[in-house]
């Protein structure tokens, strides 16, 4: 092992981008797969720049289809691999991440949202939350943190290693292109010195030994013959992702007791909601907030405990109702009213949401 | 420093104004400041409107855009009429006085507005390289976010290896800075 990139701790002010490339580097990730989309293409450069010190590697792939595949090939072979993609490149990413999900191989991927559908914008949204949830044809067996800070970026990137090897559900670190293109300061960190183990790779495929002498033999399959034998291989899959999902699930909440109304928002717009949450109640307004950190698997208790003491909610999001969805189907069986400020492909500012959320409070006078 | 001062820079692609928003945050950083600095952009490899959003606090710094300005400077017509949707009754709004054909599009709303030569003193007292230094000059003197040495330390990071070429480079970028300093402090703005 070479030295190591991180030492002890490091104040920064750096892109998202930028952070994610040394998040991988700090988490000792082995190799990246890629294809070049805006606005996710920093991570790659950075990424290169920095792999040939370390002895990390770089496959430039011809789309996002084989830059998917290759990262499945590469964590089947025991690396600690990952891609990184955005917009069309999430689209095209469903059928390697849906083989991921199918064979429970821990791949790591992060997306950086731009404008949808189609070529869109290459600037933000975040319309790509359902894609990333939900996408590919199965049932949504993935785990997918909301960053919201340059910070959360370098932490979660880590953490998404370590997730995906411990639960093996393929695992996305979904941020936007306002986090991939902004700077800010962040303190990067060798995770060994924070006390954080990375969680030991193997490999899948080329083990030692005579498969069913010295070892079981390494049986993958993402193809069955019969219903009933796809059947028992979801049922258990569903079982342990089910069955993980409270170890799994992180949330952040403000200000829950007895809420006039509950801003609910995820990712960069978590912050504006935050701010006008605080701003309001620091003027004696009963406004608090809910925010999940994985959308998948959702916090559903926290979110129908704060729900159940807010008098309404309000879903904000820079997409036409897909955390709303969520949100929705989380909540199924409440009547705690359900307010929204959907803004699909825009950005949201606090100031926004401090007139909207004044505007609804007054109409219940 | 109380509440994170907002600034929004808006020029013509290649007028430098990233560069500009690129240096004033290194220097924010040097000093321990928070900041966030955003870029738009879109497909467009060159032309267009280019905006720095970039905000600078001691705390952490919410959201990545922001409704009102406390600073806005536009430097081009196209610039003028792109900004006005971030000026507010609280904003000082400063462009540059060369400019032509905007007098309907200035904000009418503003706190202040400035209109200060900044390329034409560029162009005929300096160099038309350095329009882009005496630009951050003129901001950091509106808003004292960071120190005029602070400022000059982070030039001299991002240049220096130009100026150790030609020494003549770092006198006339220190001076473009200092030239739109006072273009700003000497109106009593801040």
């Amino acid at each position: 092992m070479g030295e190591k990139p991180i030492k002890g701790e490091q104040k920064a002010f750096m892109t998202g981008n930028e952070a994610v490339a040394w998040a991988a580097l700090a988490a000792d990730a082995e190799i990246m797969y890629g294809y070049p989309i805006t606005p996710q293409n920093e991570v790659m450069q950075y990424w290169t720049r920095l792999a040939p010190k370390y002895d990390k590697r770089f496959l430039q792939t011809e789309d996002e289809l084989s830059a998917g595949f290759t990262t499945v090939g590469g964590v089947l072979a025991g690396r600690r691999a990952f891609t990184a993609t955005a917009g069309p490149g999430n689209v095209l990413m469903q059928e390697p991440m849906s083989m991921a999900e199918a064979m429970r191989i821990p791949t790591v991927v992060v997306i950086q949202q731009r404008g949808g559908p189609s070529t869109a914008t290459v600037i933000y949204s975040q319309q790509e939350v359902t894609l990333t949830c939900f996408g590919g044809n199965g049932e949504g067996l993935r785990i997918v943190y909301s960053t919201s800070s340059h910070q959360e970026l370098f932490d979660y990137t880590i953490k998404a290693f370590n997730t995906a090897w411990k639960y093996r559900f393929p695992t996305f670190v979904l941020a936007d292109g306002y986090q991939a293109k902004m700077r800010e300061s962040l303190v990067l960190y060798d995770p060994q010195a924070k006390g954080i183990e990375m969680v030991p790779t193997e490999s899948f495929v080329g083990k030692p030994g005579t498969p069913g002498e010295d070892r079981p033999p390494a049986h993958l399959r993402n193809t069955y013959n019969t219903e009933e034998e796809l059947f028992d291989v979801l049922s258990k899959n569903i079982r342990e992702f089910e069955e993980n999902a409270p170890e799994i699930t992180e949330y952040e909440e403000f200000n829950t007791d007895d809420a006039d109304l509950l801003l609910i928002a995820h990712g960069i717009v978590f912050r504006s909601a935050a701010m006008a949450a605080r701003e309001l109640a620091g003027e004696g307004q009963k406004v608090g907030y809910f925010r999940p950190i994985t959308l998948r698997p959702f916090p559903q208790e926290e979110l129908r405990q704060a729900a159940a003491k807010a008098k309404q909610v309000m879903v904000v999001e820079s997409a036409y109702g897909q955390l709303l969805k969520l949100v929705k189907e989380n909540l199924y069986g409440m009547e705690v009213p359900i307010k929204t400020h959907l803004r699909p492909g825009v950005g949201i500012t606090p100031e926004e949401i401090v007139a909207d959320t004044k505007k609804i409070l007054g109409e219940g006078e | 420093m109380g509440k994170a001062v907002k600034i929004a820079l808006a020029g013509e692609g290649g007028q430098g104004v990233q560069s500009v928003a690129m240096i004033l945050t290194d220097a924010a950083a040097m000093e321990g400041k928070e900041i966030l600095y955003i870029p738009n952009f879109g497909v467009e490899q060159r032309g267009g409107v280019s905006i720095a959003f970039v905000q600078i606090g001691d705390e952490k710094i919410g959201a990545p855009k922001f409704k009102t300005g406390d600073i806005v400077v536009a430097l081009s017509d196209r610039a003028v009429r792109r900004v006005g949707m971030y000026v507010g009754p609280e904003t000082v709004f400063i462009y540059d006085a060369g400019i032509k054909g905007v007098e309907d599009d200035i904000p009418q709303d503003a706190q202040r507005i400035l209109a200060i030569p900044a390329l034409e003193t560029a162009n005929q007292e300096l160099h038309p390289r350095v329009f882009n230094v005496l630009i951050m000059g003129a901001v950091i003197g509106a808003t004292h976010v960071v120190a005029l040495e602070k400022a000059k330390e982070a030039i001299e990071k991002k240049l220096g290896y130009k100026f150790e070429q030609n020494p003549e480079l770092r006198e006339m970028n220190f001076k473009a800075l200092e030239r739109g300093y006072e273009m700003v402090t000497g109106t009593g703005v801040a």
